[in-house]
C-alpha cells in the first residue's frame, strides 16, 4: 500500500533530479551542433551543422570568431593535473598511514589538512599570489598554481585513503612482519596491493579536481593561462557555440578518463579473483 | 604423558607489563616455554592473554620487563627481527596472493635471499605436511575455513620460526573441524619440534593440548603446571571456575567447616587462597547415597552430552549447581522437576580455598 505510492513519487523526483543535473549540459550539448558562423548561442537551432567542432579543431574557414586559444593551455592544464594528482596522492596515503597511529597533535593536523579543502578558492589564490609578490617570486601555473592545487586536493585524496584505511585489517601486515618481512616491504607486497583501488579513486579525484579548478588558479598562475582561465577569458568577448563544442569534448575526454579508471579498477578487483577463475575452468 | 625433556628455554618472560591507561593488561608476568613444548595459555576473555601474545611477537609494546627468546633479549626489537610466528584467529591470509604464494611469502621476501627453486621446495613439502597439496593455485577466498587455517599454518611453520604463538587458532572453525584440527596441530607440531605458545578460552582445547598450563585471570597468572595437575589442584576459585568442571561455592571457615549459605561443609583438602571457597567437581556430586559433604537444590533441567549428562540444580538462595553423570556409570536417575534433592560428595573429593 505504502509502497504504491510511495514508489511513483520518489520515481518522478528522481526523474526531476537528473533533468535539473543533466539538463544544463543536453542544452549546451544540442547548442553546439548550430549553425555557423553567424548562429549564436541560443535556440532555435537555425540549421543543424559541425561547424564549431571543426573551429575548434582549426579545421573551419577564417571568420570574424577568433579560435579558441586551447592548444597551449590544455597542456598546461593536463600537465598540471598529472603533476598534482600524483603529488597529492602520494602525500594523501603518507598521511593516512600516519593517520593509522596515534601520535601528538593528531587532531591538529587532521584539521590543517582538510582546511585546504574549506578556504574560499578565491582567498588562497589571492594569499598565494601577494605572498608571491612579498617574496618576489614569480608567479607560474607550474609553482605558486600548482602549490595552491595540491593544498586544494590533497584533502581528498587524503580523506580518501583514511575511509579505506578504516576498513584496512591490519593483521595481515602484521602476519608478514612475523613471517620475517621488514616493513618497506611489507608495505609494497601487502598494503599497497590491498589499497590500490582506494589509491585509484583518490588519483581520480585529483586529477579531475585540478583539471578544471578555476578560483585559486585565478591569480596564482601568474600570465600563462591554464584552461578554465582560457575559457574564461574568451567569455569576456563574447560566447559563440564554440565554447559549447569544446565542452562537449572536454566532458568526452572526462568520460575517457571515468572509463579508464573503471577498467583499471576491475583488473585490480579481477586479479587477486584470475586465479580462482582459471582454477575453476 | 609429556613428548619432549626441557633441554633450556626458548621464550623467557620477565616481570612483563602493559598498560592501557592506568589499568595494567598484563602485570608482571614471568615465564619460560622450553624447546619442543606445546604450551597452552587459558583464560577468560578480558584477561589479558591476546595482549600477552602480541607483546611477545612485537606488535604490542610493553612498559616493563623483558622478553626473551633463545637467550636474547628482543624486548626491543621489531616483529620481523624476532623470528617468532604468529597465528591468527581470523588466520590473516593475503587476499591477493594464491594459497602457494601465501605460503611461500616468508620465503620469498623474508630476510634470508634463497632460489626461487628452494623456495618452492620447501612451500610444496610444507603444503604437502598440512595436507594441501592439489590447492597451490587456488585463490585463498576460494577454500574452506579449515584449509585457511593449514594455510595460515604452513605459511608460519615453513620460515621455521623459534617458537609459534597462535591466538585461538581454532576459534574460528566449527566443532567438528576443531577437533580434527586439535589432532592435526598436534602431529604436524611433534613432526617439526618448533615450540607452540597457544592461547584459548576453551578449557577443554586448553587442557587437551598441552604439554603444561598456563592460567591468566587479569592480567597475571593463576597458574602454570601440567593439565592434570592443574584440573586436579586448582590453585585458586578462578582457576577452578574456568576450568568449567567445578560448581564453587563462597562462603568462609568457621572451625572444622567451610560454612556456606547453603549449610557448613566438612573440610578435607585446604589450598591456601587470598579469597576463601568451596570448590567440588560437577563428576563428584551424587544424589544416589549420602557421602558426607552436601546440600540440597531444586532439580531445574538436564542436558545429554553423548557420554554423559549434566543434571542442573537450584539452591533456594539461586546458586545453580551441577552434576554430571557418566552414563558408564549406569543409566541417570530420573528426576523430578522443582523436587528438593540431597547432593552430595565424598569430604576428599573437595577444595576449600582458605
Amino acid at each position: 500500500m505504502e509502497s504504491r505510492l510511495l514508489k511513483p513519487i520518489l520515481a518522478v523526483y528522481v526523474g526531476l533530479f537528473l533533468l535539473f543535473l543533466y539538463g544544463p549540459f543536453i542544452v549546451l550539448g544540442i547548442l553546439s551542433f548550430q549553425q555557423g558562423p553567424e548562429g549564436g548561442p541560443q535556440f532555435p537551432i537555425q540549421e543543424w551543422s559541425v561547424f564549431w567542432y571543426k573551429h575548434i579543431l582549426g579545421l573551419a574557414p577564417p571568420s570574424r570568431v577568433s579560435p579558441l586559444p586551447i592548444g597551449i593551455s590544455l597542456t598546461r592544464s593536463l600537465t598540471l593535473a598529472g603533476m598534482t594528482m600524483v603529488t597529492s596522492t602520494v602525500l594523501g596515503v603518507m598521511a593516512a598511514q600516519a593517520f593509522r597511529r596515534n601520535f601528538k597533535g593528531k587532531s591538529a593536523a587532521f584539521y590543517l589538512i582538510v582546511l585546504g579543502m574549506i578556504v574560499p578558492g578565491v582567498l588562497v589564490g589571492l594569499g598565494s599570489a601577494l605572498v608571491a609578490t612579498t617574496t618576489g617570486l614569480e608567479r607560474h601555473w607550474y609553482s605558486t598554481a600548482f602549490a595552491t592545487h595540491v593544498v586544494y586536493t590533497l584533502p581528498f585524496a587524503f580523506l580518501v585513503m583514511l575511509a579505506i584505511f578504516n576498513r584496512f585489517d591490519a593483521s595481515v601486515e602484521e602476519a608478514a612482519w612475523s613471517l620475517g618481512v621488514p616493513p618497506a616491504t611489507t608495505f609494497r607486497k601487502v598494503t599497497f596491493p590491498l589499497i590500490f583501488p582506494g589509491v585509484l579513486s583518490a588519483m581520480l579525484f585529483a586529477f579531475t579536481l585540478s583539471y578544471d579548478e578555476f578560483s585559486r588558479t585565478l591569480f596564482s598562475s601568474g600570465r600563462e593561462q591554464t584552461l578554465p582561465l582560457a575559457i574564461y577569458s574568451t567569455f569576456a568577448v563574447e560566447i559563440h557555440p564554440n565554447v559549447f563544442a569544446f565542452g562537449v569534448l572536454t566532458t568526452l575526454f572526462s568520460f575517457a578518463l571515468l572509463t579508464v579508471y573503471a577498467i583499471l579498477m576491475t583488473l585490480s578487483v579481477r586479479r587477486a579473483k584470475r586465479v580462482a577463475i582459471q582454477e575453476a575452468v | 604423558m609429556r613428548a619432549h625433556v626441557a633441554e633450556g628455554s626458548v621464550l623467557r618472560l620477565e616481570q612483563l607489563t602493559k598498560r592501557f591507561g592506568d589499568r595494567a593488561a598484563l602485570d608482571k608476568i614471568s615465564f619460560s616455554v622450553n624447546s619442543g613444548e606445546y604450551v597452552s595459555l587459558l583464560g577468560p576473555s578480558g584477561s589479558g592473554k591476546t595482549v600477552l601474545l602480541r607483546a611477545i611477537a612485537g606488535f604490542e609494546a610493553p612498559e616493563e620487563g623483558r622478553v626473551s627468546i633463545v637467550g636474547e633479549d628482543v624486548t626491543r626489537k621489531p616483529p620481523h627481527l624476532r623470528g617468532i610466528g604468529f597465528v591468527f584467529q581470523n588466520f590473516a591470509l593475503f587476499p591477493h596472493l594464491s594459497v602457494f604464494d601465501n605460503v611461500a611469502f616468508g620465503l620469498r621476501n623474508g630476510g634470508d635471499k634463497r632460489t626461487e627453486s628452494d623456495t618452492r621446495r620447501r612451500t610444496l613439502e610444507m603444503l604437502d605436511l598440512v595436507g594441501l597439496n592439489g590447492l597451490e593455485t587456488r585463490g585463498v577466498h576460494q577454500i574452506s575455513g579449515g584449509q585457511k587455517q593449514r594455510v595460515a599454518l604452513a605459511r608460519t611453520l615453513v620460515i621455521k620460526p623459534k617458537l609459534v604463538l597462535l591466538d585461538e587458532p581454532l576459534g574460528a572453525l566449527d566443532a567438528n573441524l576443531r577437533m580434527r584440527m586439535r589432532v592435526e596441530l598436534r602431529r604436524i607440531r611433534e613432526r617439526l619440534g618448533i615450540p607452540f605458545l597457544h592461547v584459548t578460552g576453551s578449557e577443554s582445547e586448553a587442557l587437551a593440548m598441552g604439554d603444561r598450563l598456563i592460567v591468566l585471570d587479569r592480567g597475571a597468572i593463576s597458574q602454570f603446571g601440567p593439565p592434570g595437575e592443574v584440573y586436579e589442584h586448582p590453585a585458586n576459585p578462578n582457576v577452578a571456575k574456568f576450568l568449567n568442571c567445578y560448581n564453587v561455592f563462597d562462603g568462609s571457615v568457621q572451625g572444622d567447616a567451610f560454612v556456606t549459605n547453603h549449610g557448613p561443609i566438612p573440610l578435607a583438602r585446604r589450598v591456601a587462597s587470598s579469597t576463601p571457597a568451596y570448590a567440588v567437581r560437577y563428576d563428584r556430586l551424587t544424589t544416589r547415597a549420602d557421602a558426607g559433604a552436601g546440600l540440597s537444590a531444586a532439580y531445574i533441567a538436564s542436558e545429554y552430552l553423548g557420554s554423559a549428562i549434566m543434571h542442573f540444580f537450584e539452591t533456594p538462595d539461586g546458586k545453580v549447581v551441577e552434576l554430571e553423570h557418566h552414563l558408564s556409570n549406569g543409566p541417570p536417575d530420573a528426576y523430578e522437576a522443582g523436587r528438593t534433592y540431597r547432593l552430595s560428595w565424598r569430604p576428599e573429593d573437595g577444595i576449600a580455598f582458605v
